[in-house]
């Protein structure tokens, strides 16, 4: 499985994990007769400012437009988005 | 570059021309020494609420014009035009970070103002202190939005 991008954000609750996002869009974009970026953004309703911050980890979705975007693709969302929990350099240091 | 971060340009436009126009007036009325800037607040006031209208009008005439060269430009260049009247999450949660920075800006003029009339400095500090703090204010919401826009936001 390719992963295209990745970044991480703190995840809520916990001290020095990180929880990393990355999402196949540009991927299911090109499957699905190389979809434009403009034509996801309007199927999704969304910007296409958007979808390129989304396909480039410059921004994390909520909930409702990750399924929104899924729904786009008929995919389930894990197909679209998948999520690692890392641990932080410091945290791996201590242990 | 993208409709919104065009459209702030503009904006930010708007607010360093009255800024740099209220700096000059003033600048000119000071110099010119006809009236007694450190004590006539009724001066300070009318110039303020002049310049608070001017600057409405300012930003409606930048945007309408900024409205039309960029209908222009699209069309031109694209033969099909992004959907200007949507604004999604991303843009919003943006604007919503980029006015808590200009909140901060002001709020720290207010405090500056303050602490001009703790030391005794003249009302006309205090008053310009909290005008330039909103004029800063609305600059620097505009250059966050730019930033967020070219770096990236994230949600949580």
């Amino acid at each position: 499985m390719k992963v295209f991008h990745n970044y991480s954000i703190t995840e809520a609750g916990s001290k020095m994990a990180k929880l990393e996002i990355s999402n196949k869009i540009r991927k299911l974009r090109f499957d699905n007769d190389e979809m434009t970026q403009q034509e996801l953004a309007k199927k999704a309703g969304i910007t296409r400012q958007t979808i390129v911050a989304i396909e480039k980890g410059k921004y994390s979705p909520s909930l409702e437009l990750a399924f929104r975007l899924a729904n786009v693709f008929a995919k389930p969302l894990e197909e679209v988005f998948s999520y690692q929990i890392k641990e932080d350099k410091k945290q791996e240091k201590e242990k | 570059m993208y409709y919104q971060e065009k459209k702030t340009i503009a904006t930010l436009i708007a607010g360093v021309m009255l800024l740099a126009a209220y700096c000059i007036y003033v600048f000119q009325k000071y110099q010119s020494g006809v009236i007694d800037m450190a004590n006539d607040l009724k001066f300070w006031a009318s110039t303020m609420l002049i310049f608070m209208g001017a600057g409405i009008v300012i930003t409606i005439i930048i945007l309408i014009v900024f409205h039309i060269i960029n209908a222009i430009m699209t069309e031109v260049s694209k033969g099909e035009q992004e959907d200007p009247l949507v604004e999604d999450e991303m843009d919003k949660l943006i604007q919503l970070k980029a006015t808590r920075n200009s909140y901060i800006v002001v709020g720290v003029g207010f405090v500056f103002s303050l602490v001009s009339l703790v030391m005794q400095m003249p009302l006309a500090i205090m008053i310009n202190t909290i005008f330039l703090s909103f004029l800063l204010g609305s600059i620097f919401e505009g250059f966050s939005q730019l930033f967020y826009y070219r770096s990236g936001i994230k949600n949580g």
